[in-house]
């Protein structure tokens, strides 16, 4: 069927079009690695950026550039992503020298031995404490925080003329006097559930999750058992679906939102990314701090963004120094704002922007929340805890041994 | 075509004839429009939320309360064409790819008996189960290490990641194929080869040309699988202007609370478009023969 | 093309077979074509080894010889006529799938996850920096590298007096040395790296960043360091690395840490430090899949529903795809491609939009699910919170979600039965219901029963559909752990490693996901051993 001629023939055209191709080869090896001649020329940082955030660091980057002539090479990434990404590529020496981030994430970019610690030496003042606690872990500052966020009272000011209820009750009680279809609505994230937002609740009844150290750090004692947390708990069961219905299982975001902005409801509690939203729908509505349901101030988690260093940097000078002098100064803080409106970390720029209505609503709100705990500790916390809550909510289990059994469960896996 | 040659005798006895027509054809409408109506009635959501000015996805049971083009018109302001682009040339590429490898191996399988055949067809089956859920690590360490000698198969490259799509080509498509390719009866291959065809020949003039509906059907899936994938697609591509549609579009929605779902909304109607295109055009392919059977009858 | 493609077997079946009409010229247009491809492979793999040999990539090296050699080989000699065929496939199967799944034997094998990320090396780095303080409220000064020969140093402007030192000297003042502003100028004895000349000089910066100009002799006055290059602060460390012992010692507890073979450092009280590393515990993540009893529990009853809802998925799918491609594979028909292009719309979107869609449409509040309120009168059926509704609806979605597939590839499968058996089927007058059962569906069967099984083993470890539509909800009451009625044994592994919560054990998932893999892949093996009889009906 073959001739044996096909083996000769085929190298011989190997060869040709080997020819051909190891000229080209070799320039591309031989391009890499001749370094930079010019000041700077030739070193490059590397920053991973979200999408919304890319332009902001843009414009910092490029001042950067021009005073040092070092490149810096933007690459964006899904936030949701940089976590994971961050955690696996520090150690190959291919992640990047400064990525954006979050602080609640700090305990395991900690334990994993991929992150930095900075030193933002005078500057460190000009921050608001709560952002730069945030990025503090045992003792030291490992993040340039830039912007806070936390949720807050949404209330219609259409349907609800009156400012801020000082208790939740009152506020339910106005809610209905609205005659509205609801009084009220908060993120449930249906049936799964949802501690975060209804942290700020849960703490008026002085029961944090985690019990705080005097410097406001976390220990790894759980903080929500006990009476207060029994009465929580007892709380949330009356208000529940098989109570007053003031909460619901039902109740996903997307539903929060929507029934507030459709003003089917006079209060919600929601954070800054459900604000545009409002705004399209032509709603009228005012930022106010969360109203306390047990008799404590109601504290919601404070989630801060920043910038990592990455442990593994070969460039750790520079990216120190492009995150110190060019990403902490007030114009870059401005326009990391701007990109993304939260509260900015930054005292000056704050102060530029709480004279919005909005911003300063959740100014006011961040100034009395705590920051979210980033010891690693917490990610064994979340599934009990909203599953908890939601069964709690919804009926299904009797509030006080549904709690006990979270605190129980939580004990077991954080290994008491 | 069908009905032409029917019209003439329904004149005969026209209600008994138009009895038979809804007992045999006639109720296929209705079962169609069901069939159609549950298919669609959830995408009727993903619709609302492309024309809506509110950005929520299953916020409310009102649909089409507003109607507005913005989310469309956004998507030119992002990368969404360039993003599409990507996703028309590594969904192609990796469609014609599964194609030609897992048909090859299939009709090695189906036609040669040899040692491990069996043993290599399970593994095939098998190797599909693995649970992947370290790969986008262990691909990102194995084209970290590839790009350094071979820059073009290296990270943010869009060869590696067709590369890496056809890896998870043979399994899956082979067996697709191989049990049509059975289906081809073997007298004709043993005839041409009697007649001095080579194994070559026999392989691109007569099965692969008897076998075009699955032949389509294969490309179909495999340009779909490609279309939506998104796990190792965003671990291989990391600057934006390589991202495919997956990748890109999954961002805007990544993010729970600032999901916008509008904009993910037109993309997914956008995006769908070349699928169901493409269906409609390979029909001719996957369902030919029979039309042309039928006529014979 | 078509019209050949149903006349031929119905041609040799009357026994003209049609091939014969051709003449067939051996070698030919073919024979240059591959010529061509194989010096193109040829050409690509030698570049490759050339340049992996460069590189010292030794494992790329001896893979792409092995795979240059079997392909000449394979497509020079007449015996490996199979591989011919199979080669192209094998050899992305064997680079791309084969590494991820040796990754994953390998990491089944190691420590790695939280807490053990890196090697030794960086989490000993990792704990330096991190036991690296500033001494409380010392100053920021100005600081200017400077080098001499071979030595780098620090110069700083203390008050106005400039004090320069290096590794090896404490901080001196050096009274002759000429300051502008912030910057130091002139040092005697030492040359002053302008910044310009720092920042471009990568292994210079590395040396300035890991340099520490001891204050004075006493080494708990702490030692200056930089961090951008322009300023200095007094830093001490509470842990001094010993290579040589291989120990971390806390200079204020005088508590000295060994290096573990679990990959962590401990001291003699049995105190560890956070940061560890990735090490070899050969077979311990197996036994302890098999020895944690938190999970033995719901692990019978996953197990069961893993298989319960894989089975009826791909029953109810085919079952569906099927009917439907064989009502519509019909002729008379008018419109049918329409009909069946938007048949497979579930199909074109993308499959976690679809499983957050249903998931709010099956909102058990009728004012917010739309399945309710539309088709069950506005009941209120809490469709994802009670056990066996939730699995219902988990089921009914996959439906949706992959009817389409077994519609497609059924009626491509229709298309290819010999067109000869069907006639003489229909000329011996059986009925259309005979017919089917015993010569349509079983040659179909032939064709579809190695998908069904893959299609089996895919739902199996189905993640996606779980997390997003259910999270695997609702939750077990009567345990502990974090899982739920409709949880399967794939994303019990999420759970139980912590993977899907953030704490991963990669370790732990690698090794759980190799004893799921064992057993799917053994059923599975098993079920293909029973098509070879299927098969045998050709």
């Amino acid at each position: 069927m073959r001739k044996t001629a096909a083996l000769p023939v085929a190298m011989v055209a190997t060869v040709a079009l080997l020819a051909a191709c190891s000229g080209g080869g070799d320039t591309t090896s031989s391009a890499e690695p001749t370094s930079g001649d010019g000041a700077g020329a030739g070193t490059s940082l590397t920053v991973w950026v979200d999408e919304n955030r890319e332009p902001a660091v843009a414009a910092a980057a490029e001042a950067f550039e021009e005073s040092t002539g070092v490149t810096v090479e933007l690459v964006q990434k899904n936030f949701e992503d940089i976590r994971a990404d961050f955690l696996a590529q520090v150690p190959t020496g291919e992640g990047p020298d400064i990525t954006v981030g979050a602080h609640d994430w700090l305990g395991s970019l900690i334990v994993n031995g991929v992150v930095d610690s900075i030193d933002l030496a005078d500057v460190e003042d000009d921050f608001e404490p709560v952002a730069v606690e945030a990025f503090t872990y045992d003792g030291q500052l490992y993040g340039l925080p830039y912007a806070l966020e936390s949720i807050a009272l949404v209330r219609n000011t259409a349907l609800a003329p009156d400012p801020a209820p000082a208790t939740f009750d009152e506020m339910v009680a106005a809610g209905r006097a609205a005659g509205t279809k609801l009084p009220f609505v908060i993120n449930t994230n249906g049936t799964t559930g949802d501690g975060y937002n209804y942290y700020p609740l849960q703490t008026s009844f002085g029961a944090p999750v985690f019990v705080q150290e005097e410097d406001g750090s976390y220990t790894n004692e759980i903080g929500m058992g006990g009476e207060a947390g029994h009465a929580f708990a007892t709380w949330l069961g009356q208000n529940g679906m098989a109570g007053t219905g003031v909460f619901s299982t039902d109740w996903t975001d997307e539903i929060a939102r929507q029934e507030f902005a459709d003003g089917n409801a006079p209060f919600a509690i929601t954070g800054p990314w459900a604000i545009t939203g409002f705004e399209e729908a032509g709603v009228d509505f005012a930022v106010e701090p969360i109203p306390s349901a047990g008799g404590q101030t109601a504290a919601p988690f404070v989630g801060v963004q920043g910038f990592f260093l990455s442990a593994q940097s070969d460039n750790a000078l520079l990216a120190q120094d492009f995150l110190v002098n060019y990403l902490s100064t007030p114009e870059a803080q401005r326009a990391l704002h701007d990109a993304d409106p939260r509260v900015p970390a930054l005292l000056q720029v704050a102060e530029d922007v709480s004279s919005d209505p909005v911003v300063g609503g959740f100014v006011a709100q961040v100034k009395n929340g705590t920051p979210m705990p980033s010891i690693p500790e917490m990610a064994d916390v979340w599934d009990h805890w909203n599953a908890a809550e939601a069964a709690i909510i919804s009926g299904s289990a009797d509030p006080v041994a549904a709690w006990d059994k979270m605190l129980a469960d939580i004990q077991a896996s954080i290994g008491g | 075509m069908a009905t032409t040659t029917t019209r003439p005798t329904t004149t005969d006895r026209p209600r008994v004839r138009r009895g038979r027509w809804f007992a045999e054809v006639g109720w296929k409408y209705p079962v169609a429009a069901v069939v159609i109506v549950y298919a669609a009635f959830p995408l009727v959501y993903v619709l609302s939320a492309a024309v809506a000015r509110t950005g929520t996805l299953t916020g409310s049971t009102e649909l089409f309360r507003t109607f507005s083009t913005a989310n469309f018109e956004a998507l030119n302001a992002s990368r969404f064409w360039t993003w599409g682009v990507n996703s028309l040339v590594v969904g192609g590429a990796t469609a014609i790819g599964s194609v030609l490898m897992g048909a090859a191996a299939a009709y090695a399988f189906s036609r040669f008996s040899f040692r491990g055949r069996r043993g290599g067809l399970t593994a095939l089956l098998i190797i599909q189960m693995f649970p992947q859920m370290l790969a986008f690590v262990s691909i990102f360490l194995l084209l970290l290490a590839l790009g350094d000698v071979v820059p073009a198969l290296g990270l943010n490259s869009t060869v590696a990641l067709i590369c890496v799509y056809l890896g998870g080509a043979l399994g899956t498509n082979t067996f697709l194929m191989y049990g049509f390719f059975n289906t081809v009866p073997r007298e004709l291959d043993e005839a041409a080869r009697i007649d001095g065809a080579t194994h070559a020949q026999i392989y691109w003039t007569i099965i692969l040309r008897l076998v075009t509906p699955i032949l389509a059907v294969v490309g179909l899936l495999s340009f779909i699988a490609t279309f939506g994938e998104f796990i190792l697609a965003r671990v291989i591509l990391t600057s934006p202007e390589r991202w495919t549609l997956a990748v890109g579009m999954y961002g805007w929605v990544s993010q729970e609370l600032n999901a916008n779902w509008g904009l993910f909304a037109a993309g997914a109607v956008v995006a769908a478009l070349p699928v169901l295109l493409l269906f409609l055009a390979l029909q001719k392919y996957i369902v030919g023969g029979l039309t042309a059977g039928s006529v014979k009858g | 093309m078509s019209t050949q493609a149903t006349h031929a077997p119905a041609a040799t079946g009357t026994g003209a077979p049609e091939p014969h009409a051709r003449r067939w010229d051996g070698r030919g247009g073919g024979f240059l074509v591959k010529l061509a491809l194989m010096a193109l492979v040829n050409a690509v793999g030698v570049s490759v080894l050339w340049a992996a040999y460069a590189q010292g990539s030794w494992a790329i090296f001896a893979a792409s010889l092995v795979l240059l050699v079997t392909a000449d080989w394979v497509y020079v000699s007449r015996r490996a006529l199979p591989l011919k065929y199979v080669l192209p496939g094998l050899a992305f199967l064997l680079v791309f799938q084969l590494f991820s799944m040796a990754y994953t034997g390998y990491v089944a094998l190691t420590n790695y996850g939280t807490g053990h990320n890196a090697t030794k090396e960086q989490a000993v780095d990792a704990l330096l920096i991190q036991a690296e303080r500033r001494v409380a409220d010392s100053p920021s000064y100005p600081l200017t590298v400077v080098q001499r020969g071979d030595e780098v140093g620090f110069a700083i402007v203390d008050e106005g007096d400039v004090r320069v030192g290096s590794a090896e000297e404490p901080l001196a003042d050096v009274p002759d040395a000429s300051v502008d502003g912030r910057r130091v100028t002139a040092v005697p004895g030492w040359d002053v790296v302008p910044y310009t000349a720092l920042i471009s000089d990568t292994a210079l910066q590395q040396r300035v960043v890991d340099l520490r100009v001891p204050v004075s002799d006493d080494a708990d006055d702490g030692s200056i360091r930089t961090r951008e290059g322009s300023t200095g602060q007094v830093y001490s460390s509470a842990l001094v690395h010993d290579e040589a012992a291989d120990t971390l010692t806390n200079t204020e507890t005088g508590a000295v840490y060994r290096a573990t073979d679990e990959g962590r450092f401990v001291s003699a009280d049995g105190e560890a430090l956070a940061v560890g590393w990735r090490v070899n515990v050969g077979l311990e993540n197996f036994t302890r899949a098999f020895s944690d009893d938190t999970y033995s529990g719901p692990l019978l009853r996953i197990t069961v529903w893993t298989f319960g809802f894989a089975i009826a998925t791909v029953a109810t799918s085919f079952l569906l795809g099927l009917v439907l491609a064989l009502v519509f594979d019909d002729p008379r028909l008018r419109g049918r491609r329409v009909m069946r292009t938007l048949f497979i719309l579930p199909y074109a979107f993308p499959a976690f939009l679809s499983a957050l869609l249903w998931r709010g449409m099956l909102n058990a509040n009728p004012d917010y699910g739309i399945v309710n309120q539309l088709f069950f009168l506005g009941t209120r059926i809490a469709w994802l919170d009670d056990p066996v509704l939730a699995k219902l609806a988990i089921i009914g979605v996959n439906l949706w979600l992959s009817f389409p597939y077994w519609f497609l590839v059924c009626t491509g499968a229709l298309q290819s039965l010999p067109g000869d058996v069907m006639e003489a089927a229909r000329i011996d007058g059986a009925g259309r219901w005979r017919t089917f059962r015993s010569i349509t569906m079983p040659l179909l069967l032939v064709s579809t029963t190695p998908l069904l099984i893959a299609s089996f083993a895919f739902n199996f470890n189905n993640f996606t559909l779980v997390y997003m539509l259910t999270g695997g909800g609702p939750r077990f009451t009567d345990t502990s752990a974090t899982l739920g009625h409709t949880d399967i044994l794939i994303s019990m592994i999420y759970q139980l490693s912590g993977v899907a919560g953030g704490r991963a054990d990669y370790g732990l998932a690698s090794a759980l996901s190799i004893v799921v893999f064992v057993i799917i892949g053994t059923i599975s093996a098993l079920a293909f051993r029973r098509t070879r009889r299927l098969e045998e009906v050709l």
